[in-house]
């Protein structure tokens, strides 16, 4: 039944995902023109515009991802929609695991749309040039290859995501268990569990550090001559911490799911 | 085996206990109508047998399984609000409702919705409150459960399309089924009904076969209803 839940859930994102997708990169394909065209006070305005109107639908893109997986997750869970949600053959994991999995293929598709965005409005030799050798500059300093830097990059920001979409998740169960101003109580809670899961991970890679003196150095220092095995060490134990967090928090997600509910 | 059995059911928020040591038993066939006035826990039952709510104590079975994943394959709910995506078209719902259900009858709900006059391509946030909840009553219909809970089934609905929806219940279930419709409306619903259940401030007051009752009491169910929850 997992795909069937999950058939829904794409198709309802994509209905409400679609209109930013769309205008990002239609003003993406604006920007370009505009620029390329040759340069008069009001070819530059427009050309301008058009440039914040695709960074506003970037922003767009990304803040609706995060919080229409929320509101999605509460009205299909909490909300009128549960009564045919919490009806349907279906166990409670799969109900969590379809939500999930959404907002994971979104962010995916949002960040895909984003770099495509980006690419169409800015791509040039010069551009890339200019990237590829900022990038280099970076890695050249810290003494590590580019793929690392950047597959640690991509891996670190995506786990944050995803942490950050649990905590939600988990806050809106909880919140969902008071009796009242459950809205409320879900936002308050899912903050706290965020600033606990990052205290928690700070912690951890303390703990980790009195046993590692050179990740232990990165507490001590505010120079940027980061030692470069502390910083593969670093970003490597802070990637498992946030599997083990996530994994966590979705099995607690889970059983509190299973416990049941009580929709209003 | 009992379609349905309800064992000291218990259902409290904070302090307020909603229903107060429920216990009663469905059989197979039967049209049952469970009544009582606003706040005296109909909805609340409902939505326990449902997995809407979480007991506090007690236990709800049906056809032998505890509430889940296999009750659910055999009651068929309809609840008092409208519970679709308002984003989706009468079609798509009917699709969602194939893809969930194995004993839903998607040929039956495309006649039954014709005979209302819907249009299956309409989206629903462009139909009015009513309209949608005939869609839902003839989804809920369309499926061959073994129990279904109707909630309120006649409440926004005005009296020429009461007995449309009524003929629609008593022609839609198969013999071997139960209906639970829950309403105060017990006029409209009497003529239909072969048991009773009197709810009142969280405790089940009275089941009896309506016919018997009728009989002891020499008045009309509904005559019954308002004598004991006279104000």
């Amino acid at each position: 039944m997992l795909n069937k839940l999950l058939k829904y859930d794409l198709k309802y994102m994509i209905k409400n995902m679609a209109i930013f997708y769309i205008l990002s990169i239609f003003f993406s394909i604006t920007t370009r023109i505009l620029f390329n065209m040759e340069q008069s006070v009001i070819i530059s305005i427009i050309g301008q515009i058009s440039v914040g109107c695709m960074f506003s639908m970037i922003a767009s893109t990304l803040i609706n991802t995060m919080m229409r997986s929320w509101v999605r997750f509460r009205d299909s869970l909490y909300k009128d929609e549960s009564y045919l949600t919490h009806t349907l053959p279906v166990t409670k994991n799969e109900l969590y695991n379809s939500k999930f999995i959404q907002t994971l293929t979104f962010f995916f598709i949002s960040f895909a749309v984003i770099l495509i965005s980006l690419f169409i409005a800015y791509y040039s030799n010069e551009n890339w040039l200019a990237i590829t050798n900022y990038i280099k500059t970076i890695t050249t300093g810290l003494n590590m290859s580019t793929l690392f830097f950047v597959t640690i990059a991509i891996i670190i920001i995506f786990l944050e995501v995803f942490n950050a979409i649990q905590c939600g998740f988990l806050g809106i169960i909880l919140g969902h268990k008071m009796n009242n101003g459950k809205t409320g109580y879900s936002v308050l809670f899912g903050f706290i569990i965020y600033l606990l899961a990052q205290s928690l991970i700070l912690g951890l890679v303390f703990i980790y550090g009195i046993f590692d003196s050179t990740v232990m150095e990165l507490f001590k220092t505010t120079t940027i001559n980061i030692d470069v095995k502390a910083f593969k060490t670093l970003a490597i134990v802070s990637s498992l911490l946030y599997i083990i967090i996530i994994f966590t928090m979705s099995i607690l997600c889970k059983k509190e799911l299973s416990k049941g509910v009580n929709v209003e | 085996m009992k379609l349905l059995e309800i064992k000291s059911l218990n259902k409290s928020f904070n302090t307020k206990e909603i229903l107060k040591d429920v216990n009663l038993s469905i059989s197979s066939g039967k049209i049952v109508g469970l009544l009582g006035k606003n706040g005296a826990g109909k909805t609340t039952l409902i939505k326990l047998i449902n997995d809407l709510l979480t007991p506090t104590s007690g236990e709800i079975i049906i056809k032998g399984n505890k509430v889940g994943v296999e009750t659910k394959k055999v009651v068929s709910y309809l609840p008092e609000r409208t519970y679709l995506n308002k984003q989706m078209k009468v079609s798509e719902v009917i699709e969602y409702f194939k893809d969930f259900y194995k004993d839903f009858d998607d040929e039956k709900a495309k006649k039954l919705l014709e005979d209302l006059d819907l249009d299956i391509e309409e989206h629903l946030t462009k139909m009015s409150k009513g309209m949608q909840e005939k869609v839902q009553l003839v989804l809920v219909m369309s499926r061959k459960a073994d129990l279904y809970i109707l909630d309120e089934p006649l409440g926004g609905v005005d009296p020429a399309t009461r007995d449309y929806i009524l003929d629609t219940i008593l022609s839609n279930f198969n013999e071997n089924a139960s209906v639970i419709i829950s309403t105060h409306l017990i006029s409209d619903i009497e003529r239909i009904l072969d048991e009773v259940i009197f709810i009142d401030k969280g405790k089940i007051i009275l089941q009896s076969d309506a016919d018997k009752l009728r009989n002891k009491e020499k008045s009309s169910i509904d005559e019954i209803f308002r004598r004991m929850f006279k104000c």
